[in-house]
């Protein structure tokens, strides 16, 4: 039976895995070792994610708590696959840093809950949804990040932002469109505008709103990263920021944390 | 851009000035045909101006990132807008006297909507009149978002979801609405038999379904199993829960959805839309570019 308290027993190795990782391809050495090492990690964590899964007898995607664990998992993954394609040195430290942020959360503030899924969530479309989401969010979290080091340190990543962001943006979509499906054979209509559901609108549209102002203002650098932590802020109040908003107190039907 | 701004704000206050006039949106008069007609009044000016591009500056401005970016950003101030305020149930009047409690009856917030929409119809226009396969994710996003839009918007005054209560051993042609309001349907149940299988908590229905046109099915109606017929979808949805086990009672609700073919079409060439979005990831931006760099040179001489 894997729980909460093991946690730190997966989560210690997989960080120092990824530290290991990171500090190798910020010295630019030991290829082999970088990804090996990050890999490790990942593979560890992951580990953490599918025990836990098959003790809830549920995918662990209920609460805050669990969606931090994916979010941890995800962030190394979208950093290693950035590294591979882009080999930004510094990348891997970035979100082996936020990773460990999320970790801690968990390490320090778990969220215990119950082990039944709610009778809505009990349904096919309810892991990928919430994975696609969670992936999305990662990414995301990612091309944010890159854009306050170019904003801050002037090194030019736009590349990189602008290929984390489609791909993200990609992800945004298809978690989107998933949810409108679920909604439809659930509760018989895909949209009805709950708080969750207009804050993804609002998020989608920023996003949109950032890659049309790259094809179209390709000069407008720094107004584009400014952007996009706009964009950030309204992912995190669409994934959390909900919770605490007095206008979506007890409308929606996304709260189950 | 400037310009593209101007627009989106001067929308906004004759969407403000119609909303005092005239009050918040009425969408339940877009029922059909007047949805029908809406959508052929929007396809027919999409096309008819971008015909007339070449001689009317704005129609060929329309289908330009100039116009469209600010759009978007109007759009998404709306619904963050939307996002902060409390939101009453759909149908009901707003709670405070400038309407945006009531959103998506707001006039600012359609009108910049409809206006967007008509930015992609346009946008959508130029790329399906000069075909080539590398347009074909560009116009599986666009047209899958108007599509979608378009379609779950207007159709959705023509969505019915009724109850339907029936007695064992006889047939009933009548529902009630959300508002208690008594239908008739060209649908009608006979119920032979309801019974409540104990082991797994599972309730059936044993029916045969008429049609007025003569179509004659029986089956058994359980939970998560609907059954479709003549555009309606009939599914188990509940039964006299005083009596339990016993009840002679089954409840079905009836859902029919005209315009979920359509809205399914826009959602799935979304998807694929997504999927060459992210297939493309790395190498899009170059060729976008240059693409949507074009037209707009190519404007300012025509223009000039």
């Amino acid at each position: 039976m894997e729980n909460w308290n093991d946690f730190w027993l997966f989560a210690l190795p997989a960080v120092v895995c990824w530290t290991v990782a990171s500090l190798l391809s910020l010295r630019g050495k030991g290829q082999k070792l970088v990804y090996l090492s990050a890999i490790g990690g990942l593979l560890i964590f992951g580990a953490y994610i599918a025990l836990m899964w098959i003790s809830l007898e549920r995918p662990p995607l209920r609460t805050m708590g669990e969606t931090r664990l994916w979010y941890s998992f995800f962030l190394p993954l979208v950093g290693l696959v950035t590294y591979s394609r882009w080999r930004y040195r510094w990348i891997l430290l970035f979100s082996t840093m936020l990773s460990t942020v999320f970790i801690c959360v968990n390490l320090f503030k778990p969220e215990i809950h119950s082990k039944m899924l709610m009778p809505a969530l009990q349904s096919p479309w309810f892991a990928p949804h919430v994975i696609v989401y969670m992936f999305a969010y990662a990414t995301t979290g990612a091309a944010m990040l890159m854009s306050l080091w170019q904003l801050i340190r002037r090194q030019n990543l736009l590349d990189a932002i602008d290929g984390l962001t489609r791909v993200g943006l990609s992800f945004l979509t298809v978690g989107m469109l998933f949810g409108a499906l679920w909604a439809k054979e659930a509760w018989g209509t895909y949209w009805s505008w709950d708080p969750k559901e207009t804050w993804a609108a609002a998020t989608w549209l920023c996003y949109l709103i950032y890659l049309h102002l790259r094809i179209g203002r390709p000069a407008a650098v720094r107004p584009a990263l400014l952007w996009q932590v706009i964009c950030f802020l309204c992912l995190q109040m669409c994934w959390w920021g909900i919770n605490y908003l007095p206008a979506a107190q007890g409308a929606s039907a996304h709260t189950y944390s | 851009m400037t310009v593209g701004g101007y627009v989106c704000c001067g929308l906004a206050g004759a969407g403000m000035l119609l909303q005092v006039v005239a009050g918040p949106v009425r969408w339940g008069m877009m029922a059909w045909p007047v949805n029908g007609i809406v959508l052929a009044v929007l396809l027919l000016s999409v096309v008819a101006m971008h015909l007339c591009r070449s001689r009317v500056r704005l129609f060929r401005w329309m289908a330009t990132l100039q116009a469209g970016i600010p759009a978007l950003v109007a759009c998404a101030m709306m619904t963050v807008l939307m996002g902060v305020t409390r939101q009453v149930p759909s149908g009901h009047v707003p709670m405070e006297p400038i309407g945006i409690t009531a959103m998506l009856s707001f006039w600012p917030f359609v009108l910049l909507y409809v206006w967007l929409m008509a930015l992609v119809g346009m946008v959508c226009m130029t790329r399906l009149t000069r075909p080539a396969w590398r347009n074909v994710p560009f116009l599986l996003n666009h047209l899958g978002i108007f599509i979608a839009l378009v379609c779950g918007t207007l159709g959705n005054a023509d969505m019915q979801r009724l109850h339907m209560m029936v007695r064992e051993g006889t047939t009933e042609w009548r529902a009630v609405d959300e508002l208690h309001r008594v239908k008739e349907l060209p649908v009608a149940i006979e119920l032979h038999d309801f019974f409540i299988e104990e082991a797994p908590l599972r309730y059936l229905s044993d029916v045969t379904v008429y049609t007025k046109k003569g179509l004659v099915l029986r089956d058994t109606l359980r939970v998560n199993k609907p059954l479709a017929v003549r555009g309606w979808k009939i599914y188990q949805y509940g039964y006299d829960e005083s009596k339990g086990a016993e009840s002679d009672i089954s409840i079905f609700e009836l859902v029919r959805d005209p315009w979920l073919p359509f809205v399914y079409l826009g959602i799935f060439m979304m998807l694929a839309g997504a999927g060459c979005l992210f297939l493309q990831s790395g190498t899009l931006r170059k060729k976008e570019q240059r693409q949507n760099e074009m037209p707009s040179e190519r404007n300012v001489e025509i223009s000039k």
